[in-house]
């Protein structure tokens, strides 16, 4: 799904995001420390692709280490720093620590 | 099983076979280096081939391929190998440049097909790494897997069954640590046995190479082959969460980021100032022997005041190029760049330039056509093109000794004001790309920049040897430079300066004649109107020379600014490198003056126009240093820029753009400071 991150113009980015389905939540909404699975990804294929390379696949398991600007999350042994921008068109839900 | 030749036993695995199929080659053997980024690819290729290649701890750094050679075998068997540092990538199938590279490389159609591809995986992380793993196993090509890290592996508890990672993938599989160099003996016997022929059978399918198949295959490997895994979420990092806390900080990053440039800058300073006043004082003994021992003439001219005066003025900044290129690999290498990259990401984000542009824009205060390369990791290419037309914008270090040298003029023992001028010139240079890439953003390239996501990689001490390594590499480049297009300026400009030759003009001869007179009775009056004569020929020389002639033409554009013919002459000539206006100045101001005298700041203060006012005034040194901070002077710079962007638009509106903006600037500064009663 291709998207734009602002209006035309530069000056800052004013993402519109679209509101969570009522059981999932934004990433960027999460305090550190919690233990999400990722649900989807509202970004164009180009950078939905780019996570998957990089570990944020659909259905992965990831820890959240730092809120806010960037969100840091840690996906199989990797730190990621994601813009707010970004992590706010990640959805994901709840994943108690210990399940694979 | 028969053996080819050249293959020890000893190399080839418990149950290996041999592919006795000669593969068709030219050449060496070709080896690909493969690997995400951060894993230590580049300090491992410097390890196998002895080469000083750039280590970079942010993806998408070595952004060209880099080429470099070792031996595989030993003795009479010892063979030439061609090792191809690719790009780091996560993954051949993404639509990004890096993955483009590889996939041709791959495929073999950049010159011959690879004798084996060495995949560079970080111990600390497998899963992912093993991704690329099981991409680049359907290509067909033989693998080694280089498993780095491993000494950072074992001290977070983890252990590793290699061989049955290895029969799974059916590929060596080698324990190695590029830093320590642990392991990289092995890697290479093991790189010999599979360019040999030598096989291993694999014990499990190659996977499909869609993604979900990649990780379910890269995970069921781990699984069974990787002990001491802490589950996800268990024990967290506390010091590096802290780190990133604090490093990330809308405030206290933002700080911290600013004490370190401030640190970085005052450091290259500080400790430059003794290497470069050796080498100032080194060329100037040179300069002075060599004028006592050639017999006066065209040649003792051309080597003392054309070459060695104007190749000193260059070389004397060597040492903070080194140490410039010094601290900022230190500073990658710890991982702290990546997290400022997100401090910045906030503030270039305002100027529609994505958190990306960050290394560029930093590499460019040590050279812009690096900072153009490493913007191919910029994924929007509308941002990309943004970076490109504002980068050279930063104060590169071509741009170093004119700043000192002005800087030092207007504020000759004044330090701190220098400093602060010189400060000046960086701010200026940024404030002028973030204003630029602005109005970018709001014209030729329309949208906002794309938000940022980055690998942050592991916190760590920074390696000395890779730092001094990257220094000495780009120190020498440097000093190529200096010994191949700016002697040939020195000479051109000589050249230009000394020719066509004029006869001596009457005032010359005549005190000539009266030295020749008081000679024997007033011998000290005699030498005073002696050299005063020949002062008055060099200058006349100098006045009806083709130097003189250009400048002269060109002087109208720039006599707004406050430039004569010579500075004019000088300006025109930094057209091709900025560098080179140092030893114009430095030749031109040279005539008729003692042009092995240490100190060129010294002879410009001294140095006057035809109608004998000072050559630099303060307006006009600091319109100089205003023209010199904003225009596009840099021939390698533009063509770089033509081969990224594939077009001359770019190249061509950046060169108007800048060069227009710093005749204007330049005359604001000039004008303004005249206005003030500054002259």
């Amino acid at each position: 799904m291709a998207e734009s991150y602002g209006s035309p113009g530069g000056g800052g980015r004013r993402p519109a995001t679209p509101a969570p389905e009522p059981h999932l939540e934004r990433l960027s909404d999460q305090a550190p420390g919690r233990i999400v699975r990722l649900r989807r990804r509202e970004l164009s294929e180009g950078e939905a692709c780019l996570l998957a390379a990089m570990g944020l696949s659909v259905g992965c398991r990831l820890v959240v280490r730092a809120a806010g600007d960037p969100c840091i999350v840690e996906v199989r042994s990797t730190r990621i720093g994601l813009a707010r921008a970004v992590a706010e068109r990640l959805l994901v839900h709840d994943e108690p620590a210990g399940r694979p | 099983m028969s053996e080819p030749r050249g293959v020890p036993a000893a190399a080839a695995a418990p149950g290996a076979v041999l592919d006795l199929e000669p593969r068709a080659r030219r050449g060496p053997h070709r080896l690909l280096l493969f690997g995400n980024p951060n894993t230590g690819k580049t300090t491992l290729f410097n390890r196998l081939c002895g080469l000083r290649a750039k280590t970079a701890n942010f993806p998408g750094t070595t952004s060209d391929l880099r080429v470099g050679r070792m031996t595989i075998g030993a003795g009479e068997e010892a063979e030439s190998a061609e090792v191809v540092d690719l790009p780091g990538l996560y993954s051949l199938r993404l639509d990004l440049p890096e993955s483009r590279v590889a996939a041709r490389a791959l495929a073999g159609a950049e010159g011959d097909a690879p004798a084996a591809a060495i995949v560079v995986a970080d111990a600390t992380n497998l899963p992912r790494h093993l991704m690329l793993v099981g991409e680049l196993r359907a290509s067909g090509v033989p693998l080694v897997v280089a498993l780095n890290m491993i000494d950072l592996a074992h001290r977070r508890g983890l252990s590793f069954d290699l061989a049955r990672l290895s029969g799974a993938l059916g590929a060596p599989v080698v324990a190695v640590s590029a830093r320590s160099g642990e392991g990289v003996d092995r890697l290479v016997r093991a790189v010999r046995a599979v360019v040999g022929g030598v096989r291993i059978p694999a014990s499990v399918a190659a996977p499909a190479t869609d993604q979900a198949a990649l990780e379910a295959w890269a995970e069921e490997l781990v699984a069974a082959s990787v002990g001491g895994a802490r589950a996800l979420g268990a024990g967290s990092d506390t010091l590096t969460d802290r780190l990133d806390e604090t490093f990330t900080h809308p405030v206290a990053g933002f700080l911290i980021f600013h004490l370190v440039m401030a640190a970085l800058f005052w450091t290259i300073f500080a400790l430059a100032t003794v290497p470069m006043d050796l080498i100032d004082a080194t060329f100037a003994h040179l300069g002075g022997a060599l004028e006592s021992v050639l017999p006066a003439g065209d040649v003792r001219d051309l080597v003392v005041g054309g070459l060695i005066g104007g190749v000193s003025g260059t070389v004397v900044f060597l040492p903070q190029i080194a140490l410039l290129f010094f601290l900022i690999t230190l500073l990658e290498d710890t991982g702290y760049l990546a997290r400022a990259a997100f401090v910045m990401d906030r503030l270039l984000c305002r100027f529609g330039l994505p958190g990306y542009a960050f290394v560029p824009l930093l590499s460019a205060h040590a050279c812009a056509i690096p900072a153009i390369l490493s913007t191919r990791l910029i994924p929007d290419r509308h941002d990309r093109i943004a970076t490109i037309l504002v980068a050279p914008f930063m104060s590169c270090s071509a741009r170093l000794p004119v700043y000192v040298l002005l800087t030092s003029f207007l504020f000759l023992d004044r330090p701190v004001l220098a400093g602060l001028a010189f400060a000046g010139c960086y701010v200026l240079g940024a404030v002028a790309a973030f204003g630029s890439a602005l109005i970018a953003r709001r014209t030729v390239l329309p949208g906002a920049s794309r938000p940022m996501v980055l690998e942050l990689p592991s916190y760590k001490w920074p390696s000395l040897r890779v730092a001094a390594a990257n220094a000495f590499e780009q120190a020498w480049a440097f000093l190529r430079t200096a010994g191949t297009v700016i002697l040939v300026i020195c000479f051109v400009m000589w050249w230009l300066s000394a020719y066509p030759k004029a006869p001596p003009p009457a005032p010359a001869l005549a005190l000539e004649r009266q030295a020749a007179e008081l000679a024997a009775s007033a011998p000290e009056r005699a030498a005073a109107l002696g050299d005063e004569a020949a002062r008055l020929v060099a200058r006349h020389q100098q006045e009806s020379s083709f130097a003189a002639r250009l400048g002269r033409l060109a002087e109208p554009v720039f006599a707004p600014l406050g430039y004569d013919w010579r500075l004019t002459m000088g300006v025109m000539s930094s057209f091709a490198a900025r560098e080179v206006f140092v030893s114009t100045v430095a030749v031109l101001a040279g005539a008729g003056e003692d042009a092995a005298e240490p100190g060129i700041v010294a002879r410009l203060r001294r140095a006057t126009r035809d109608d004998g006012t000072p050559l630099l005034t303060t307006a006009t040194a600091v319109s100089l240093l205003v023209f010199f901070v904003l225009a596009m002077q840099c021939l390698s710079t533009t063509v770089t820029v033509h081969r990224e962007t594939r077009s001359w638009r770019w190249p061509a509106l950046q060169f108007v753009w800048m060069s227009g903006l710093a005749w204007v600037g330049a005359f604001a500064a000039y004008r303004g400071l005249h206005a003030l009663g500054v002259s």
